[in-house]
């Protein structure tokens, strides 16, 4: 028997298990969210999802809350509307960006629709880390809003527990032990942190903050190993004299793709090689004197035709070998082993990595 | 989280306390991430400041009686000194814990208190008290071998005859609570006593403690018995070690014995149940109620020490005894009493004696009263015109306020409302567990606006918003509550915070 | 590969990742998932977290261990006894899936003859893994409804890597713990496009979709597709080019791999390289095997070119340009399309799409799938015969894609090189998080190598103290192939006799070291086990911790 419940005058199907926001958003009535992520195990803790419930005194976090049959389910009225205003008015008396660049900030965002403004200002109390000397993710303890995403994320997600909510009240903060750095800790950099994140507290040290319309968006497949995770390469298309640099490496949103949003240290931080000087640019000839040197394209391919054609004559056709690659694509390996067959007529054609 | 995690504060405190490193050595022993371990050390402040040896109390109590100076005088020559949230010891102002021995200031001494001097002065024996914290101890069990005798049933009968209500604060009917755990499916159950105490003005559970040991271990076997539980967890307040055993059994219940490590947070039933499991004391949400899932997600009784204590008298004298004890409202009550009175102490009156009843069994005011608060620091402050007003739940909640844990504070004419309700912002702003935004910035809002109000006459134009979404948005009765401090002496003394 | 074509009928994963967080029962073997496949791995936590119990099987500590219910720690190159072991538990227990036996597979007595000879307590004693330990794997794997088997390099690596992944498939099919979700046997492809390079038929006996050279009818049409006359005669494999380099083989075409440092036994193979007549290297870098080449093409990176790649769980997934490749480098496809074109070739392709399309004609298995459905639908996972088959989640659901599995009876044959008196440890060798194989991109990312800037080889306490060797102290590891210097990591993440390292680093190349015996069906070489011995050369401290390990 299916089951229902009422938000707003509409009746809704639910089955057993699924939370009041997530048959909400199912159903397209929006709900703000900080702390939410459908990765991780609903807290309640950032307010912003509070909603009203028939017979119940309190205002009640709809992330948190499962949806029962019969339940009669307010997501908008006055009150609601002044704790919600009131609420990011809060935060953003909490959140002293001032002059910092606003980047992609879920908060302001989230503020701007509300017409919500700064309740007072306070200074942030909360610790930053000092030594935390990395290569990648950056802490600004000021932007910290303390939704505990990242937390959560590295211990439900990741699994290593690099970092917790460390002190108490206002002096709460993100810290790994003893605040030392990342890299003298359990964390294997996989950027879930950075990517959780709802205002940019835990960024990228490069690449961020960037606005969005400087830049854009390929989606792409990783190029490490066999998992084939789906990734945003985020391009600075001006960069490089207009060939383009990516400047990050996004994860798309959880439940989109086969990697649910996850990206490994790899993935997301690994893409400087592509810009990297030791790049081969031009094509290279053996010359008599042992050294490669230049040589046009023209030059080399026809140098590489004359060259198999050479050995083919001199030890039969079952002389050449093909190495393929199971780095590049699918269409290259069936062009390699079409040119090995077809061309030059042999089967002796194997990928690098042919377990 | 497993039971070996629970075990994470102590051995924090084995190495000292959280000093760099210890996080790491604790986590090769156990296998537990360092960064978990850091996060639990960090929270609690008798484990996070490892060399302050000396905290001196700031509650309202002890500020009256000039704890600010014993602050000054106490430090340097080598000894570092904190201040520190309420220390229940209010009757004995100013309060000093050394290390994790409460103390007294006396003629610029620390002197530690012994048991006799921790149960405080106490109403005299009477036969109409449930507790009677001047009586002899009594370990005959004669209670307990009556409930046995009664059997569950018509001990839940009993209690619900009584109408005992929960007497930690929030006063949930103590039968409903047993009847919801007896009918859990789940047959692994647990009895929690919340010996945590630490709400601003309040100590009685310490005189309980002191005095009347055989009540509660009487009482927590008996709820064990009734509900069907085989394991008591004591998780007490840092401050009352020396009131405290090791773990032992008793008639065939499992008494575990469990020190907090200083957070007024953890006085919250499901904070406290996180601080047991060896987490950050930080509240959960409710639903689910620790009568289904509380320790370890087993169906749990979680009970105060003073509602516990009253258990053996309930079952001997009978429900309708009990209920007739009160005077409003059902039963005696504990009502601790400080501040400008002769007399600080635990008094156990009839529920719904006014305020100046209690004062006059505590000896008399000293000095004109002013204003009061009459249960703990979340009751906010009431004027002088309602000392008539009985001290019980529904009275209290008429005009905004609670009876709360009954810790009463009394001002006299000397006293300014500003200071006193600054003085409170600053107890919540500093034990917010910092889960929730609307406590965590709230607090924080509202004594830093009050602030500029006193040194610059900065307008008080945000409170009402703010006090408004802390009630509404906060996740627990902390935040709920933390803005009643200010708003009610802003009702009730406005001309005082109009320059 | 070959394993699990031969007794499945496909060599892929037969379930999806996004069923392992719904797995009850996953037993790892041969996988240091966390590190190798970092985002499987957090499926494989979340399943732990959720209440599936985790058995690993490696002989060393790994990250995933520590969470286990059980860890197995095998000596390296016994799988054979451990498994079959558990198989004559679950026969002997009479926990055996009899209808499924009955009606999806074949041979099953054979592997029954086989196995009664493998007891728990003999295995023990060739393994290390306790009787009680085996007996409890093989109960819980064989009683859990959704219990899968995940396997890497640890399995196939071997001389006799075949043999393990058959034994591996005795266990799924005796227990018909096949064709359903979160049930299934799933080898995890080490490199991005491994199925994809398969799947094209960059193989020696296969034509794309696993059509054997030798089968008259698959050759007949790319015969007729291709209009070229075909040798039907399967070819040489990796393993036997590299033996054959300067003899046999005297002309040699090589994209996007570094040979001399990813190939076993690299000393015998660099003095083949310099009888070899004709070498082509197309790569993104210069690397160790450019030192041979007579002609290097500048190629693209994946974030230079349009394609596909295709994922371990058989999903076609597309690649997209998005920055301009340096200088005049060029995509792969295109300077293929240019070199056949002057070979004679009239290949009328322009684009990777066209090059799908015309791979996709002749196999049945990927005919639904196209760049522009891919753009529009996301990755889609084969078998998907035509353009309206929304794609595969689940392999052999409608019953085994080969007819009937095979069982195949598998005996223990050793490794082929055991510890002696010269060499008296195990090595093995493998990768890291932060490194990937030749490491020609991820050493050169800061970030990726500071984490992890130097070579090193795990040592246990014990044979540590014996040897006089601290952590971060120089050592000279040696096998009958070679000799490298690097730095002595000491840990218990290895049992005593046993030694670990990365094959990360070209100044520390393990595959000096490794053996280049081949497994006799695929090829693969032995990188798992071969006889080393260890010399400490001198004193000092390391720049980093090391990898993970577990104290």
């Amino acid at each position: 028997m299916t089951k229902t419940l009422n938000i707003n005058g509409s009746t809704f199907e639910f089955v057993d298990g699924e939370s009041l926001l997530e048959v909400a958003q199912r159903n397209g009535i929006g709900i703000p969210t900080l702390c939410h992520d459908p990765r991780l195990k609903a807290v309640g803790a950032c307010r912003t999802c509070l909603v009203e419930v028939e017979g119940q005194r309190r205002l009640t976090p709809a992330c948190a809350t499962l949806a029962a049959e019969g339940a009669k389910v307010t997501t908008d009225n006055a009150r609601i509307a002044r704790h919600r205003q009131l609420l990011l008015s809060m935060y953003l008396a909490d959140h002293p960006i001032g002059q910092k660049n606003r980047g992609d900030d879920e908060l302001l965002e989230m503020a701007e629709r509300f017409a919500a403004t700064p309740l007072g200002a306070l200074r942030s109390a909360r610790p930053g880390r000092s030594e935390n000397v990395n290569p990648y993710i950056k802490f600004d303890a000021e932007r910290c809003i303390l939704c505990a995403r990242c937390v959560r994320y590295c211990e439900e997600v990741e699994g290593v527990q690099a970092i917790t909510l460390a002190g108490r009240g206002s002096l709460t903060t993100i810290s790994t032990a003893d605040a030392r750095g990342l890299l003298d800790s359990s964390c294997e950099l996989c950027g879930g942190c950075v990517d959780v994140c709802p205002t940019g507290a835990m960024s990228q040290r490069a690449g961020w903050p960037l606005l969005k319309s400087d830049t854009k968006k390929v989606r792409t497949t990783c190029n490490y190993c066999g998992v084939g995770c789906q990734m945003d390469l985020v391009v600075d298309p001006d960069a490089n004299d207009g060939r383009g640099h990516i400047v990050r490496v996004d994860s798309p949103g959880p439940g989109t793709t086969t990697n649910d949003g996850n990206l490994c240290v790899k993935g997301r931080f690994g893409t400087g090689f592509v810009d990297h000087p030791d790049r081969l640019t031009v094509p290279l000839i053996r010359g008599e004197d042992g050294e490669l040197h230049e040589a046009t394209w023209e030059q080399a391919l026809d140098r590489v035709v004359k060259g198999f054609a050479a050995v083919q004559e001199a030890h039969g056709k079952d002389a050449l070998g093909f190495v393929s690659s199971s780095r590049c694509t699918v269409e290259e390996n069936y062009l390699v082993q079409k040119l090995a067959r077809a061309v030059y007529g042999t089967n002796n054609v194997h990928q690098c990595a042919a377990t | 989280m497993s039971r070996e995690e629970s075990q994470i504060p102590e051995l924090i405190r084995h190495l000292g306390g959280l000093r760099t490193g210890v996080a790491r050595a604790i986590s090769e022993q156990t296998g537990v991430a360092e960064a978990q371990i850091y996060g639990v050390g960090s929270f609690f402040h008798l484990l996070n400041a490892p060399d302050v040896k000396l905290r001196v109390c700031q509650g309202l109590s002890c500020r009256l009686a000039g704890s600010e100076n014993v602050l000054e005088s106490i430090g340097g020559n080598g000894v570092l000194a904190s201040p520190c949230s309420c220390l229940a010891l209010c009757d004995q102002p100013p309060a000093v814990l050394n290390d994790r021995t409460l103390s007294t200031w006396n003629d610029g001494e620390v002197v530690a208190l012994d048991e006799a001097a921790l149960g405080g002065a106490v109403s005299e024996s009477r036969s109409d008290m449930a507790i009677d914290l001047a009586g002899e101890p009594d370990f005959s069990n004669r209670a307990l071998n009556r409930a046995l005798e009664l059997g569950p049933q018509a001990v839940l009968d009993v209690l619900e005859a009584s109408g005992l209500q929960g007497r930690g604060g929030a006063g949930f009917p103590a039968h409903l609570k047993w009847r919801a755990v007896r009918d859990q499916a789940e047959t692994e159950r647990f009895v929690v006593l919340n010996a945590d105490e630490g709400e601003p003005g309040t100590f009685k559970d310490r005189a309980v403690l002191a005095r009347r040991p055989d009540r509660v271990v009487e009482g927590l076997t008996i709820a064990a018995r009734v509900i069907g539980a085989n394991d008591v967890t004591i998780y007490y307040r840092g401050a009352f070690e020396s009131l405290m055993d090791k773990d032992f059994e008793y008639r065939g219940v499992r008494f575990h014995l469990h020190s907090g490590h200083g957070a007024y947070i953890c006085g919250e039933e499901t904070a406290l149940l996180e601080a047991l499991e060896g987490g950050r004391g930080m509240p959960r949400l409710k639903p689910p109620f620790p009568t289904t899932k509380g320790l370890w997600s087993k169906p749990t009784l979680v009970h105060n020490v003073e509602t516990i204590a009253c258990l053996p008298e309930i079952i001997m004298r009978g429900g309708e005894w009990f209920r007739g004890l009160g005077r409003s409202e059902p039963g005696s009550k504990l009502y601790s009493i400080s501040g400008h009175v002769q007399k600080p102490g635990t008094y156990e009156l009839p529920l719904g004696v006014t305020l100046d009843e209690l004062v006059e069994e505590a000896g008399g005011y000293v000095g004109t009263l002013k204003a009061f608060s009459p249960g703990g620091a979340s009751s906010g402050f009431l004027p002088a015109s309602e000392r008539t007003r009985p001290l019980d739940a529904k009275s209290l909640a008429e005009v905004g306020s609670m009876l709360g844990s009954a810790g009463v504070v009394v001002l006299n004419e000397t006293v300014k409302m500003p200071w006193a309700a600054l003085h409170q912002l600053r107890f919540f702003a500093e034990e917010s567990c910092g889960q929730c935004a609307p406590c965590r910035i709230g607090t924080r809002l509202l004594a830093e606006q009050l602030t500029q109000h006193l040194s610059s006459g900065a307008p008080l134009d945000a409170v009402d918003d703010v006090a408004w979404e802390m009630g509404e948005g906060s996740i627990c009765g902390l935040g709920q509550t933390a803005a009643l401090p200010l708003t009610s002496a802003m009702k009730y003394f406005p001309e005082e915070f109009s320059r | 590969m070959a394993g699990l074509v031969t007794t499945f009928g496909a060599g892929a994963m037969t379930n999806s990742i996004g069923e392992i967080r719904d797995v009850d029962c996953l037993f790892v073997i041969g996988s240091n998932t966390t590190e190798a496949h970092p985002v499987i791995g957090m499926e494989m936590k979340r399943a732990a977290r959720r209440g599936a119990t985790l058995i690993v099987a490696d002989p060393r500590k790994i990250w995933l261990s520590t969470i286990a219910d059980r860890h197995l720690e095998l000596t390296p190159g016994t799988d054979i006894w451990l498994l079959n072991a558990m198989a004559h538990v679950i026969i002997a227990e009479g926990l055996t899936d009899d209808a499924f036996i009955a009606a999806n597979t074949e041979n099953f007595e054979a592997v029954v003859a086989t196995v009664a000879a493998y007891t728990p307590e003999q295995a023990a004693v060739v393994t290390g893994v306790s009787a009680d330990d085996i007996r409890w794997a093989a109960r819980t794997y064989a009683t859990t409804e959704k219990a899968a088997i995940f396997y890497t390099l640890g399995i196939t690596e071997h001389s006799h890597g075949t043999d393990n992944v058959c034994a591996l498939a005795n266990l799924v099919l005796m227990t018909g713990h096949l064709g359903k979700p979160s049930a299934g046997l799933n080898p995890l492809r080490g490199q991005n496009n491994v199925q994809g390079a398969n799947d094209a038929g960059a193989s020696p006996i296969y034509f794309p979709g696993y059509q054997r050279v030798d089968d008259f009818g698959a050759l007949a049409r790319y015969e007729a597709s291709w209009g070229v006359t075909l040798d039907p005669k399967p070819g040489l494999n990796l393993n036997e080019m590299m033996k054959e380099m300067g003899r046999k083989l005297r002309g040699l075409f090589v994209m996007g791999e570094d040979i001399v440092l990813s190939e076993p036994n690299v000393g015998h193979l660099e003095k083949g390289l310099n009888g070899v007549d004709f070498l082509v290297i197309q790569d993104i870098f210069p690397n160790e095997t450019t030192r041979f080449a007579h002609v290097v093409l500048p190629a693209t990176s994946f974030a230079e070119k349009e394609g596909t790649f295709t994922n371990s769980e058989r999903r076609v997934q597309r690649v997209r340009k998005a920055v301009e490749p340096p200088g005049q480098a060029r995509a792969d496809w295109s300077i293929l399309l240019d070199l056949a074109g002057k070979a004679g070739a009239n290949w009328t392709l322009e684009s990777p799409a066209e090059v799908y399309a015309e791979m996709v004609k002749d196999t049945v298995r990927f005919a639904g799938i196209s760049h522009e459905r891919i753009d529009r639908e996301g990755g889609l996972q084969w078998p998907c015969p035509t353009p309206d088959h929304p794609g595969t989640r689940t392999l052999h659901e409608g019953g085994v894609l080969r007819g009937k599995g095979l069982f195949t009876a598998i005996e223990y044959r050793p490794s082929s090189e055991l510890p002696c008196d010269d060499y008296p440890f195990v090595l093995s060798t493998g990768r890291t998080l932060y490194h990937y194989n030749s490491a020609t991109q991820t050493r050169r990312e800061e970030g990726l190598d500071s984490k992890q800037p130097e070579a090193f080889v795990q040592i246990h306490p014990r044979d540590a103290r014996e040897l006089d060797v601290r952590s971060g102290d120089e050592v000279a590891v040696s096998t009958r192939r070679g000799e490298v210097r690097l730095k002595a990591l000491v840990t218990r993440q290895v049992k005593p006799g046993r030694i670990w390292m990365p094959f990360h680093f070209k100044e520390a190349r393990a595959n000096l070291l490794t053996n280049d015996v081949g497994d006799s069906v695929t090829g693969t070489a032995e990188y798992k086990v071969c006889a080393a011995q260890v010399v400490k050369v001198g004193e000092g401290t390391s720049k980093f911790p090391g990898a993970y390990a577990v104290e």
